[in-house]
Parts: structure tokens; C-alpha cells; sequence
């Protein structure tokens, strides 16, 4: 048990390290690739199955609450005290509810959000996922002619993606609202100045539609990851463990360079 | 003759009554009895408040055995390497690309009312040696060493080696927490300054590459003061210590099999996520207070 506990070891050589990590990747990614196919393919045809898609929302988006409510609003205050020496520098106040709107909602809002959720959800959906493959559930729902993409998968995936996208919206308001009374608090900013500021047409919608088109990107690479590595868990409980480490550290990486790309594709 | 027969009936008995009642094995999709709101709020902070107690414990314990406990040696290396060396590739390219996206958007924004881009590198220096290299960097260590420390610690509980290790007179906080406490402060420090320059050298090329912004211009350091530095740096070592104090604590409390270490992941992840966001917010409040500029 405790022999197989470790993960394995690194390759010796240095290139050798490299290339297994390059095939690992193009592996995981392909896989990915295969199993968004998938899923599409049964989200189109509606043969997904329904109960399961609530009881995934409820488990995946209503649980999440306490956690976007806590980020967002902290996230806002942050976000106004890292602009607060800037603005009192310039004494440009009217300015803050713009420099503080524009990074909640095109940047910070949708990351952080969706790193927060990855913790959540992404990782207890790997181990939950990886649980049932080591107890050969998987293959108990293919003896059953269940098909365990339509059963498990395509659920999971279209419940996290909408979790992700109404959470941002949540967190995008609380976040303004947090700002705002951050900046009342430490700035003397009056929540009104600072509402303006938002709402000058510096900010248009088309900020916060790149936020939310951020957050479905972020929530199909989360969920195609997860599933991904927990359908693919090898070697008993202690894969279990490794498997939800690889997801939580594959999709942060993934949303990162996810979010450089669709930041650059967006007007 | 007759305890045999007995034994063999008794026997046969108990194989029937286990045929009988075959319990399916636990699915792992355990549902919440429904509580009210009244009771959900209360048990939350019931939970939570018992949590913190529980986490100064760990943190004052911990404190306690750096000054005062037996010294392994080769633990701390061994945790530096493994918190440290493992965790440098992934932050890179993170940071990285964090370093690409806030000059690209920061730059797209400051066109919106300023026609020019002299202040863009100097502003980034500033808000990334405060914050961001260490708040974001951390975040992304709070994922991958947290889990790491939660799952390890974790199947340690579940296969009873920690009940071993106070069998042997060995407090496990002392054992296996400290180790990684110390070796979390100085690793986490030393790669947010990595980082940091990772993320100045790619947001340096970017304003380069798109915004024609010469590398001598955007290498401004005018802005970045010692009050920067200073709250940079007590953020890192902050966030280092919180990291390993949070997941080690969500690994020694792992109940239920090897299904408990994976919510004991997830419980590792969040918590020192949250913990980071927080102590930025209070870290950040202070300095703004210290140092007003």
C-alpha cells in the first residue's frame, strides 16, 4: 500500500523526462478531445439523463454558494485596494469604479471563480468518478447497457458548465459590491461616484459577455478534465488521490492559457 | 463430535443470513438529510468556528515543535523538493501566461482613456510585486501543494500510520507537519520571485510584440517602493505558512476510507484558497494603512 502510495518515479534522464510528459499531455488532451465528441454528441440528442443532471446542479452549483459569495466579495475589496494608491495618487476617484469594473468582470470575477470551483467541484468529481471506476461501477453500468458517457459524463459536464456561468454572474455583482463598499470604507469613494464610474460607457456589455463567455470555456475544460482523469484512474485508492491532484493542477494550468487565448480572441 | 457439528450449523447459518442481506457497497453518492435554514446556518458556523479553533491548534503546535522538537534529517529537504522542485514548471507556465494577459488587457483598457502607454510597465511592476505574483502564484500552490499534502497526509490517517506514529511517542504534527510547515515558508517565497520574473519577462515581450512598447520603457521601477516589497514578501511568507497549516489540518481529520481522502483533497484545496483570499484582503488593508504612499 504505501509502495504504491508514492507516485511513480521521475524518468533518469532529462529528455527522456521530457518526452513522457509531452506524450502524457497529448494523451490527456487527446482524450479530452474525444470525450468533448462525446458528450456533445449526447447533449445533441438529448440522451443524457435528467435526474441526474439536477442532482448534479444542486450538488455542483447550489453547494457552491457560500464558497462565490465569500470570493466574490473579498475579491472585490481586493480589487479596490490594489487601485486605491493609483487613484489617490491621481486623485482620480471617479475613475475607481472603472479600473475596479473592468478587471472584476473581464478577469477577476471569471478566474477566480473558476479556480475556486475547480478546488470544489472539479476535484470531488474526479474522486467521485475515480471511486467508481476502482469499484468497477463503470463497468457494472455497462453490463447494464448504460452507457456511462450518457449516464455519468454529459450530466456532469452541461451541470458544471452551467454552474460556472450563473456563478460568475453571481460573483461579477457581489464582487461590484464588495468593491464599492471597500471603496466607501478606505477610500471615502461614495458608492454612488463609484456606481457612475461603472456605468461612465467606459464599460460596455461587451465586458461582461467576455466574462461570461470565459466562464463557459473555463467550466468545459474543468469538466472535460475531471471527468477525464477520474474515468481514467488506475490502481486502487491511492490513484484515486493522484488522479485528483493531476485534475486540480491540469485544469488551473488549462483555464490560465485558456484565458490568455479567449482574452486575445475577444474585441 | 457435537462442537463440530454446532460450529459447522453456526457456520452455515451465518454464510446463509450474509447471502440474505448482501449490503450493496457504499455508492459514494451520499445524500444530506434536508435541514432546515435555521439549522444549516447554525451547523455552518458551528463548523466553521470549530475549524479555526482547530487550525490555531495545528498553527500554535506547529510553532511550538519548530523551536522546540526533534529534528529528522533530510525531512525538510525532502519537503522543499517535493513542494518546491515539483511545483516550478507548472507556476512557470502559469505565470507566464498571467504576465501576458494583464499587460494585453491592462494596455486594451488604457487606450480606452489615455493615448499613451509610458506608465503601463511601471503600474504592472508595482501591482505585481505587491500582489499578484504573490497572491496569484500562491493560489495556484494552494492547489497543487495543498492537495498534495491533504492526500498524502490523508492516506496516511486512513491506513492507520498516524495512529502508529503517536504510538510511537511521535506527535504527528511534530513528524510530518513542521517538515513541510518550514519547508512551504522558504519555498513559496522563493518561487513567487521566480515567478514574478517569469511574469515581468512575458508581459515585457507582450508589450513589446503588441503594443510596441520598448523593453526600457516597460522596466520601470520608479514605482515600486520598499513598502511594495515589504508587503510583497509578508505575503508570500503569510501564504506559505497558511498553505501547509490548512491541508495538513484537512489531511489529520480524513474519516471514511479512501473516499475520505479525496473530500479531504477537496476540503484542502478550497480552505487554502479561501485562505489566501483572505489573508490578502487583511494583508492588504494593513499595508495600505503602513504605507500610504
Amino acid at each position: 500500500m504505501s509502495a504504491a502510495d508514492s507516485p511513480p518515479d521521475a524518468p533518469s534522464s532529462f529528455l527522456g523526462g521530457i518526452g513522457t510528459s509531452f506524450l502524457d499531455i497529448a494523451e490527456t488532451a487527446g482524450g479530452m478531445g474525444i470525450l468533448a465528441g462525446k458528450v456533445i454528441y449526447r447533449t445533441v440528442t438529448f440522451k443524457f439523463d435528467g435526474h441526474e443532471l439536477v442532482r448534479n446542479l444542486e450538488r455542483m452549483g447550489v453547494r457552491s454558494i457560500p464558497i462565490v459569495v465569500v470570493t466574490a466579495l473579498f475579491t472585490g475589496a481586493i480589487m479596490v485596494l490594489q487601485a486605491a494608491p493609483l487613484v489617490q495618487r491621481y486623485g482620480a476617484h471617479g475613475l475607481l469604479g472603472w479600473g475596479a469594473g473592468f478587471g472584476t468582470l473581464r478577469e477577476i470575477a471569471p478566474l477566480l471563480t473558476a479556480l475556486m470551483i475547480n478546488g470544489r467541484v472539479g476535484a470531488n468529481n474526479t474522486a467521485e468518478l475515480g471511486t467508481m471506476v476502482v469499484t468497477e461501477q463503470i463497468d457494472a453500468l455497462r453490463i447494464l447497457a448504460i452507457d456511462p458517457i450518457a449516464f455519468l459524463v454529459a450530466p456532469r459536464t452541461i451541470a458544471m458548465v452551467t454552474t460556472l456561468f450563473f456563478a460568475t454572474i453571481f460573483a461579477d455583482v457581489l464582487a461590484l459590491f464588495g468593491a464599492a463598499y471597500a471603496g466607501w470604507g478606505l477610500l471615502g469613494v461614495p458608492p454612488t461616484v463609484f456606481f457612475n464610474g461603472l456605468t461612465s460607457g467606459l464599460l460596455g456589455l461587451g465586458d461582461v459577455i467576455g466574462g461570461l463567455i470565459k466562464s463557459v470555456v473555463f467550466g468545459i475544460v474543468m469538466a472535460l478534465a475531471s471527468c477525464q482523469y477520474g474515468l481514467g484512474v488506475k490502481g486502487g485508492a491511492p490513484g484515486v488521490g493522484r488522479a485528483v491532484n493531476a485534475t486540480v493542477v491540469a485544469s488551473a494550468a488549462g483555464i490560465f492559457v485558456l484565458d490568455y487565448f479567449v482574452g486575445f480572441a475577444l474585441p | 463430535m457435537t462442537t463440530t457439528t454446532s460450529h459447522e450449523r453456526h457456520a452455515a447459518r451465518g454464510a446463509r443470513r450474509a447471502e440474505t442481506v448482501s449490503i450493496p457497497p457504499p455508492s459514494g453518492l451520499v445524500e444530506r438529510r434536508k435541514r432546515g435554514v435555521v439549522a444549516t446556518v447554525g451547523a455552518g458556523g458551528v463548523d466553521m468556528f470549530r475549524t479555526a479553533a482547530e487550525l490555531y491548534s495545528v498553527f500554535v503546535r506547529t510553532l511550538y515543535y519548530c523551536f522546540f522538537g526533534k529534528t529528522e534529517k533530510g525531512a525538510i529537504l525532502a519537503q522543499m523538493f517535493e513542494i518546491g522542485n515539483k511545483s516550478l514548471f507548472f507556476l512557470t507556465v502559469v505565470m507566464g501566461f498571467i504576465g501576458m494577459i494583464l499587460v494585453y488587457q491592462a494596455g486594451l483598457q488604457t487606450l480606452r482613456v489615455l493615448p499613451d502607454l509610458q506608465l503601463l510597465g511601471a503600474t504592472f511592476l508595482e501591482l505585481l510585486v505587491r500582489d499578484l505574483a504573490a497572491s496569484i502564484g500562491c493560489l495556484m500552490l494552494a492547489t497543487r501543494v495543498g492537495a498534495g499534502i491533504a492526500a498524502e497526509i490523508g492516506s496516511m490517517v486512513v491506513t492507520e500510520q498516524v495512529d502508529a506514529l503517536k504510538l510511537s511517542a511521535a506527535d504527528p504534527i511534530d513528524y510530518l507537519v513542521k517538515p513541510r510547515f518550514i519547508a512551504s515558508i522558504i519555498m513559496t517565497t522563493v518561487l513567487i520571485i521566480w515567478s514574478a520574473g517569469v511574469a515581468t519577462l512575458s508581459g515585457m515581450l507582450t508589450g513589446w510584440a503588441i503594443f510596441d512598447l520598448h523593453p526600457n520603457t516597460f522596466l520601470n521601477l520608479s514605482m515600486v517602493d520598499a513598502g511594495d516589497l515589504t508587503i510583497g514578501l509578508a505575503k508570500c511568507v503569510a501564504y506559505g505558512a497558511a498553505i501547509p497549516i490548512v491541508s495538513a489540518h484537512s489531511g489529520l481529520t480524513t474519516h471514511g476510507g479512501s473516499e475520505g481522502v479525496g473530500w479531504a483533497t477537496t476540503r484542502a484545496v478550497v480552505n487554502s484558497s479561501l485562505a489566501v483570499i483572505i489573508l490578502n484582503m487583511l494583508i492588504s488593508a494593513v499595508g495600505f494603512v503602513v504605507f500610504p504612499n
